[in-house]
């Protein structure tokens, strides 16, 4: 009797310092839903706190208030985009831009001829497909900011958001036989497999591999934003809106501008780039939720860099000269089963049955880059 | 009512824990001592809560009933009556009963001057229980971590909290708890079917032996674990059973806040193949 009272008391003071240990302020668990549905987001708090100073540490500072702009009419020499802002902040955004975008302030040949800067071909003729690509952008940008206060509510997006001081943002994703759930990202291939009714029926085809790719597709979002499935769903009913919470209707809202933005901006650009940024099939580089995101929830962790931008506001984002131009025949969007009958006849063509090759079955990427003037 | 064989050595006197001879009687059949009282006593309050807990809630529907525990924003602290408050009395009702009833039956091992075999064995479940509403919220910092009390909102918790982690069938311990279960039910049906197919003989044929059942497992598997090996690998399985369970839960959230999934990056990590 005296060894299990010892042993009692042994145990009772272990747990009593494993629950000071354990219980320290590390873990942080944020309530979503009603108490006790477990509809919670988990975090450890000194991994946040890490990555928030590291991130403090690169993000670049924001520009002083540009000045007054010089009198007189606007020295405009071939700017089709931006043109609605004062000469004064179209210099403070540029020096930005390179910063955001080419690595750091003094970068301008990223994008420009610099014996001309007005110029959209290098000295040599070649046509400057970055620059291009940067138009295209803000206009992107724009329509972001107004179109999409659904996803960015109020704090907006720079091209910071994404690329984060880098020429190419993170997650970029191209057509491969590996990321064909991806394409709910362009053209809305289905992600919906929960039946609607209680036993199986006709009225629900959807395999078991295409439940993986829902899956594999939602993991994309979670791992994005560094949540989980609670954040977004209620497990008891995964597809009801009823019972989940707002974040979802913003998720969602992001999935439509994903579509939006790659469809209207990021595909169609397949044709402006450098063959060496294209992918396997010809096609351009498009966007997913960790682009922006990087990991958490509120992308660059809520901070508002937008709002110390006016370039990246205002409702025009549709510039009279729609650039780049012309958009040679952007790359039709392949039907997911495509992509697959793709694949699957890549296979048996190796096999030796003679069945089509990949190439002829995928819409071939746009002929190369248009020739600008400037 | 006529006496069972083994009631002679039960209906002895000693063998308590607590109460020397003051509860040391008997009631009709049952044995009442000082933790019967303690077990009526806490379950009857803690019933009582739970179905006031239902009167002052939106629904009479036995599958919808719900007693919720507090808000995460009230930590380890006491909540409200009606914001968790009554969670918290019925969790502590729970344990009282729970382990009341784990002790009598250590009384009753004493008086039949047996092992602690059965209050051990039910302790187990006791101790997952405790697990679940007491030391993982502990660890997490919040009684709201504990499961809801009804039919179909446990339900929900259990759901929600695997989905925390992405995908719950990823939790090692989880594996291991489960492939125990199953584990369990096929050992006691192969024991179970044994029995009761050598005290049903055919009309005619005498009741079977121990010799008949291991000559069947010699037979039908190449080895018998025999009488007593049976119960003690039944023991065996049922006790991890229930201990993974709760080593399943107490991980996650207080040691791995990711999704399980993740966890087995270390097996694609692995030097031979990575």
């Amino acid at each position: 009797m005296r060894t299990i009272t010892r042993v009692a008391l042994a145990g009772l003071v272990l747990t009593a310092t494993g629950c000071q240990f354990f219980a320290s302020k590390d873990r942080d668990v944020v309530q979503k839903g009603y108490r006790g549905t477990a509809m919670e987001v988990n975090y450890v708090a000194r991994n946040q706190e890490q990555a928030m100073a590291e991130l403090a540490k690169k993000m670049p500072a924001i520009l002083p208030p540009a000045g007054e702009s010089p009198p007189g009419p606007l020295p405009w020499q071939n700017v089709q985009v931006l043109n609605d802002i004062s000469v004064a902040e179209f210099n403070r955004t540029m020096i930005a831009m390179a910063t955001w975008v080419a690595g750091g302030p003094g970068n301008c040949a990223y994008c420009h001829n610099l014996a001309a800067f007005a110029s959209d071909t290098y000295p040599d003729g070649q046509a400057i497909y970055t620059k291009a690509v940067a138009r295209r952008m803000i206009q992107m940008t724009r329509n972001i900011n107004s179109e999409w206060t659904e996803h960015v509510g109020n704090t907006g997006v720079t091209c910071y958001t994404c690329h984060m001081g880098k020429p190419l943002p993170n997650g970029l994703w191209f057509y491969t036989d590996e990321n064909q759930i991806l394409r709910h990202y362009l053209d809305g291939a289905g992600a919906r497999v929960v039946s609607r009714t209680i036993t199986p029926s006709a009225a629900n085809r959807s395999s078991v591999k295409q439940t993986e790719w829902t899956y594999a597709l939602m993991i994309t979002q979670s791992q994005a934003l560094g949540v989980n499935c609670t954040f977004c769903h209620n497990s008891r009913q995964f597809a009801s809106w009823e019972q989940a919470p707002p974040q979802r209707v913003t998720a969602y809202a992001g999935i439509q501008m994903l579509r939006d933005v790659n469809t209207n901006y990021l595909a169609p650009l397949a044709g402006t780039y450098h063959p060496s940024r294209l992918g396997p099939m010809g096609d351009a580089p498009k966007a997913q939720c960790v682009t922006c995101h990087n990991g958490v929830y509120k992308p660059l962790y809520g901070f508002q860099m937008a709002k110390h931008y006016p370039a990246v506001w205002g409702t025009h984002t549709d510039w009279t000269t729609p650039l780049p131009p012309p958009f040679t025949t952007p790359p039709a969007p392949v039907p997911m089963d495509t992509v697959a009958t793709a694949v699957d006849s890549a296979a048996a063509a190796a096999a030796g049955t003679g069945v089509a090759a990949p190439a002829a079955t995928v819409p071939p990427p746009p002929a190369g880059p248009p020739v600008r003037t400037p | 009512m006529a006496m069972l064989t083994f009631e002679k050595k039960y209906r002895v006197r000693g063998g308590t824990l607590i109460g020397g001879d003051l509860f040391d009687f008997w009631f009709g059949p049952f044995y009442v001592g000082f933790f019967g009282v303690t077990t009526i006593f806490f379950t009857a309050l803690g019933t009582l809560l739970i179905i006031y807990g239902a009167a002052i809630g939106p629904t009479w529907n036995i599958w919808q009933i719900n007693i919720a525990p507090p808000d995460l924003s009230y930590g380890l602290g006491l909540a409200p009556l009606r914001e968790g408050g009554l969670w918290q009395m019925i969790t502590f009702c729970a344990i009282g009963a729970f382990v009341s009833w784990a002790l009598r039956q250590a009384e009753i091992s004493r008086k039949l001057g047996m092992g602690m075999h059965i209050p051990w064995a039910y302790g187990m479940a006791v101790f997952a229980y405790v697990t679940l509403v007491v030391i993982r919220p502990v660890l997490l910092g919040a009684w709201g971590h504990g499961f809801p009390y009804g039919i179909f909102s446990h339900l929900d918790w259990v759901s929600n909290v695997g989905y925390q982690y992405l995908h719950f069938h990823y939790n090692p311990a989880h594996m291991i708890a489960i492939t125990f279960f199953f584990t369990t039910t096929l050992a006691l049906a192969m024991h179970g079917s044994l029995i009761l197919s050598v005290t049903n003989p055919k009309k005619g044929e005498p009741v079977k032996t121990s010799e008949h059942e291991n000559v069947f497992f010699r037979d039908f598997l190449g080895y018998s674990i025999g009488a007593i090996g049976i119960h003690r690998l039944g023991l065996f399985l049922a006790l991890n059973a229930g201990l993974w369970s709760a080593i399943c839960i107490v991980i996650s959230g207080p040691f791995w806040t990711k999704g399980w999934p993740e966890w087995w990056g270390w097996w694609l990590n692995l030097p031979i193949w990575r």
